[in-house]
């Protein structure tokens, strides 16, 4: 009786895999002939019979990892008795005790633990923001409160990352907040066939309107009203007068709302929320503007409750602090369109023959073409444009 | 209740002196404690005023000065040991260790080992390896040893006449940064009080970090905490539990249980130092309560010498630092 | 090795009976009256002593005692010496072969053999075993730290000199505790504020395993005392008479505020520094021998009859009361409940 063993083929090497049996049980083999294929960290090398004989026994299946110097199979001479124990006790020692899986292990901050267990978040799916990656205390917080505003959650334009063949990275999981976007946007982006177009709004009537509305109301008031404030107020207006904009598909049907509830995307660590201002357009400028100051505040502290996050039909999502002009924000489901918001920016225009420089902004505005087509959405962007340009008649 | 100023020495002295005065068991003894009027003046006047029987000069034996006041206390009296340096308690390990501490246990309850060492930490002034350090941790280690470490005159006074009157060998610890009248000045009542063991103090209160401190670690945390405050709106919760042994855990965990950070400022050396003690406690009592490791703000574990202490003692900054590390992502 | 014998025999001859080292006062008994209660009490304190240890090792070679033993036996004569001196108030510092001094002192019978069975009921609570019983009741302490107990009994005697009276410490010791630096300090502090302290060493030639001529830069402990300034004699060890007289005259020292004084007894422990410890291997069985021929037991009873302090019939009934005295504590000790979880926070 022969035993192949698991050859040691280098000085570093502890187990080698089985990859492949050449011979069955019972074949005969010639001593030198190769009868299996193992894989070591390195190479993949075919093993050859010690001797020559009859395969008897195979103790280690292909795909099976087995240490060095480990029987792996026994040959024996034609006519040879072979008792059952010897290939038992040879098998007993084959087996590789195998190595648990180990267990993933969730850096997290001992108070960080009992809160997601209070809470009942589960901290695999968080990221942590301590020191290497733990997952601390105002972590889990933040987690509760995206849990309740998760269903509020929508637009950010995230580039696809392309996956370079050779990758070298820092693997971040998606948790969280991002999970919830990534999942939304993609749902919109695959459900409604959208559109953006864009439009020039010269901005001076609104600019000086902001000023005179803020040496009013600023120190009566401490408000500042902000050109977000005036645009909500603008687009608020423009929906009432377009109601197709301010509707929700429903399998074959448009639902065209009554409210006029215009949700203002926030960015926060991490993401963004889009807290609604509810009947915008039944809502004074001081109103909305204080209306949206709240929302924010209790955003970026993370306090938003899901009425604050509810009800949206239109969003306005304004990136111009981040010297965007141009964009194709993505409709936020089940919403039928979102404008978008670049910087207002001083440009040379011609007005009345003559080039002046006006503060300009660019509005882009992404429709779901199933509910309407280019040149209504064209109207209704030009009606804001004009609202913006003459923001008397916001007052009228 | 009326106040008054008093300078941290002179708290001292008059906890002493208001001691003798009401008990006459109470003992002064140590090297210079009498004509020399104690080597940086804390006993000065008591001689002449309690006479030599009750404050008494001794040679250079401190291992035979502990173990007297070990037969004194058994007989009845309530000895207070001087002993000039605080590495010098290596002297005394074996009367006060193998005996203070443990006869009173060990006899079954029949004696009481009642007495006070005095001694002085010296750091930062380049008094070197055998006069420099501060060693407390080494008494904590040991059952039925009281641990006092007070940073201001009125803790001093209140501490030291709680420490005379208690039934247990007590090891008060005086820093020399407390000596200077000026900087040391303190209210404390006009009448007499005494403070208990094991009752920390909030010298600030905070809720972004707790920092626990002693001795002169409390100031530098005191400090730190407003620059703190200031410079990156960290709010600090100052600690100084006072007696390290008992120690008034209760408030400290009560503290982290608030903040879930703890960061401990002592100058004996880290390595199973007074910091070490207070973060496993807290490790132990209240660990789901932590947002954060717990830091050790100490002496470096490098033997102090005459010209090294600038780089190894802990300082405002380095409490900074480590509150920064704790809060700061 | 044979040089360890030879010191050792040349030590011990020096103390032999027939050297120059004698009984003083042979004559004492017919000259004073009131001392025949006195010899009876030190012969009856020897008697003690020495049943007390052999009922010791035989219930730790059996396995029914804790802990180890390191026996009195041999050494008798000196603590049964310094007996008739000793008042209840005053201080008592024993060492670790310690046991005797305390009955001495007074402590009962029952309580401390209970306290070596590791019982509640000892004097101790069964905390202290056989090297560390305090009996504060009789003001009597000991150390298991060789040399500890010198800077107590300086304490106890400021204790007695800022009490006034004539409150006085024993402080006894072996020849080893003299090397430690507490000795050094303590006799100083002692002698410098003149502290009502006998200071007794019990000499038996023996630190632990080692003849103290390979230690001891000194053959006699009481040249010591010269360097403080403090009176000492050295007396025979093996005789409690000399012990008596010698400790007496300290004690009167001490009582009347003159200061301390260092006795020196030449003794021998017949047994090794513990019970079962390979003496053979540091000294000869013929220098036991030699030291067992005075074994006082023997010749101290002799001389009372001879003197006619004792009879046969006395030493009968001296012998038989001790006997039940040890048994009767025997029995209360075995009869002892042991401590309970709960006793170990006691006294915290």
């Amino acid at each position: 009786m022969y035993e192949v063993t698991m050859p040691k083929l280098s000085l570093t090497m502890e187990t080698g895999k089985i990859i492949r049996w050449l011979k069955k049980e019972g074949d005969k083999v010639e001593k030198g002939e190769p009868i299996l294929e193992i894989e070591t960290e390195k190479v993949t090398v075919e093993v050859e019979a010690p001797a020559s004989g009859i395969l008897h026994k195979i103790l280690a299946k292909e795909g099976e990892e087995v240490p060095i110097q480990k029987t792996i199979a026994i040959i024996k001479e034609p006519g040879e008795e072979i008792p059952e124990e010897t290939v038992v006790e040879a098998k007993r020692e084959v087996t590789v005790p195998t190595a648990e899986k180990p267990v993933e292990r969730v850096k997290a901050s001992p108070l960080a633990k009992k809160l997601a267990k209070e809470y009942g978040i589960d901290l695999t799916k968080i990221k942590g923001t301590g020191p290497g990656g733990r997952i601390l205390k105002e972590d889990v917080l933040r987690a509760v409160e995206e849990a309740k505003a998760a269903a509020a959650v929508t637009v950010t334009p995230t580039p696809p990352t392309p996956t370079p063949s050779v990758e070298k990275a820092k693997i971040v999981p998606l948790t969280g907040i991002r999970k919830t976007i990534g999942k939304r946007m993609a749902q919109s982006l695959q459900t409604a066939p959208q559109l953006t177009i864009t439009m020039e709004v010269d901005m001076g009537e609104v600019v000086k309107l902001r000023e005179q509305v803020v040496s009013e109301t600023e120190k009566k008031l401490s408000l500042r009203v902000t050109y977000t404030d005036i645009i909500v107020m603008a687009v608020a207006k423009a929906l009432k007068e377009f109601p197709f904009m301010n509707s929700r598909l429903e399998e074959d049907k448009l639902k065209l709302l009554e409210e006029v509830n215009v949700g203002v995307a926030t960015a926060i660590e991490d993401g963004l929320v889009v807290p609604v201002v509810k009947n915008a357009d039944k809502k004074s400028l001081v109103e909305i503007s204080s209306n949206i100051r709240s929302l924010v505040e209790k955003a970026r502290q993370g306090k938003l409750s899901i009425e604050d996050v509810s009800g949206g039909t239109f969003t306005v999502t304004n990136l111009g602090m981040y010297g965007v002009d141009v964009f194709t924000p993505i409709i936020n489901p089940p919403e039928s369109a979102i404008l978008g918001v670049g910087r207002i920016v001083e440009k040379p225009v011609v007005k009345d023959g003559q080039i002046v420089i006006r503060p300009i902004t660019i509005l882009s505005l992404t429709f779901d073409h199933r509910v309407t087509d280019g040149a209504q959405a064209a109207v209704f962007l030009q009606r804001i444009k004009e609202l913006l340009e003459k923001p008397f008649l916001l007052f009228i | 209740m009326a106040k008054k100023t008093i300078a941290y020495i002179d708290a001292i002295r008059e906890a002493l002196r208001e001691e003798m005065a009401r008990d006459p068991k109470v003992i002064i003894m140590g090297e210079d404690v009498g004509l020399g009027q104690g080597a940086f003046t804390v006993t000065k006047g008591l001689y002449q005023e309690f006479g030599k029987d009750r404050v008494i000069d001794t040679p250079i034996s401190e291992e035979s000065i502990i173990g007297a006041c070990v037969g004194l206390a058994m007989a009845g009296f309530r000895p207070v040991a001087e002993i000039m340096f605080n590495p010098f308690m290596a002297l005394v390990m074996d009367p006060l260790i193998n005996h203070a501490a443990c006869y009173r246990y060990v006899s079954g309850g029949q004696v009481k080992v009642p007495m006070v060492i005095r001694t002085l930490v010296c750091q930062g002034r380049g008094a070197g390896h055998d006069h420099a350090p501060f060693y407390a941790s080494w008494f904590m280690h040991i059952p039925c040893l009281r641990v006092i470490v007070p940073s201001t005159p009125y803790d001093a006074k209140g501490l030291l006449k709680t420490a005379i009157r208690d039934d247990y060998p007590c090891i008060f610890y005086e820093h020399i940064d407390f000596y200077p009248r000026k900087p040391n000045l303190g209210e404390i009542p006009e009448e007499e009080y005494l403070i208990p063991f094991g009752e920390a103090d909030i010298k600030r209160e905070g809720s972004d970090v707790t920092v626990v401190a002693i001795l002169t670690g409390v100031k530098a945390s005191l400090s730190a905490a407003e620059k703190l405050e200031k410079e990156e709106g960290i709010s600090v919760e100052v600690i100084d539990p006072r007696t390290l042994a008992p120690l008034d855990k209760q408030t400290i965990l009560n503290s982290v249980k608030k903040t879930g950070r703890l960061v401990v400022v002592e100058t004996d050396f880290k390595t199973a130092g007074v910091g070490a003690e207070i973060a496993a406690m807290v490790v132990e009592e209240a660990l789901e309560y932590l947002d954060a490791p717990v830091k050790r703000v100490a002496t470096k574990d490098i033997p102090i010498s005459f010209t090294n202490e600038k780089y190894i003692l802990p300082d405002e900054q380095a409490i900074v630092k480590a509150v920064k590390e704790l809060v700061l992502k | 090795m044979l040089e360890f014998k030879l010191l050792a025999m040349k030590k011990l001859n020096n103390y032999h009976p027939k050297s120059k080292v004698r009984v003083k006062n042979k004559n004492l008994i017919g000259g004073f009256n009131m001392e025949k209660e006195i010899l009876i009490k030190i012969y009856q304190n020897i008697v003690l002593l020495r049943k007390l240890d052999e009922k010791l090792i035989e219930l730790f070679t059996a396995g029914k005692l804790p802990g180890w033993i390191h026996p009195y036996v041999g050494q008798e004569a000196v603590v049964a010496g310094i007996s008739p001196h000793v008042r209840k108030e005053d201080f008592f510092c024993a060492t670790h072969r310690g046991r005797a001094f305390h009955v001495v002192k007074g402590t009962p019978l029952r309580s401390f053999v209970a306290e070596l069975l590791g019982k509640k009921t000892g004097v101790n609570k069964g905390r202290a075993g056989e090297m560390h019983i305090t009996n504060w009741e009789v003001y009597s302490t000991s150390s298991g730290i060789v040399g500890a107990t010198f800077p107590m009994a300086v304490g106890f005697g400021l204790a007695c000199k800022l009490e006034g009276g004539d409150r006085i410490v024993f402080c006894t010791f072996g020849d080893g505790a003299s090397n430690r630096g507490t000795f050094h300090e303590s006799l100083n502090m002692a002698s410098v504020w003149k502290l009502p302290i006998v200071f007794i060493c019990e000499n038996n030639l023996y630190a632990q395993f080692t003849p103290s001529r390979l230690t001891t830069a000194v053959s006699d402990i009481a040249q010591r005392a010269s360097a403080y300034n403090m009176p000492s004699k050295i007396v025979d060890g093996m005789d409690p008479i000399a012990v008596y007289e010698a400790v007496g005259e300290a004690v009167e020292r001490a009582r009347k505020r003159e200061g301390p004084t260092l006795v020196e007894c030449k003794t021998y422990r017949y047994h090794g520094h513990f019970y079962g410890d390979k003496w053979e291997t540091y000294r000869s069985p013929e220098e036991v021998e030699a030291w067992k021929k005075r074994d006082p037991t023997v010749t101290f009873k002799e001389r009372l009859l001879k003197e006619g302090v004792l009879t046969e019939s006395l030493v009968k009934e001296i012998e038989g009361r001790i006997d039940s005295q040890i048994e009767d504590a025997l029995k209360f000790a075995f009869e002892s409940p042991e401590p309970s979880l709960e006793d170990i926070y006691e006294d915290l």
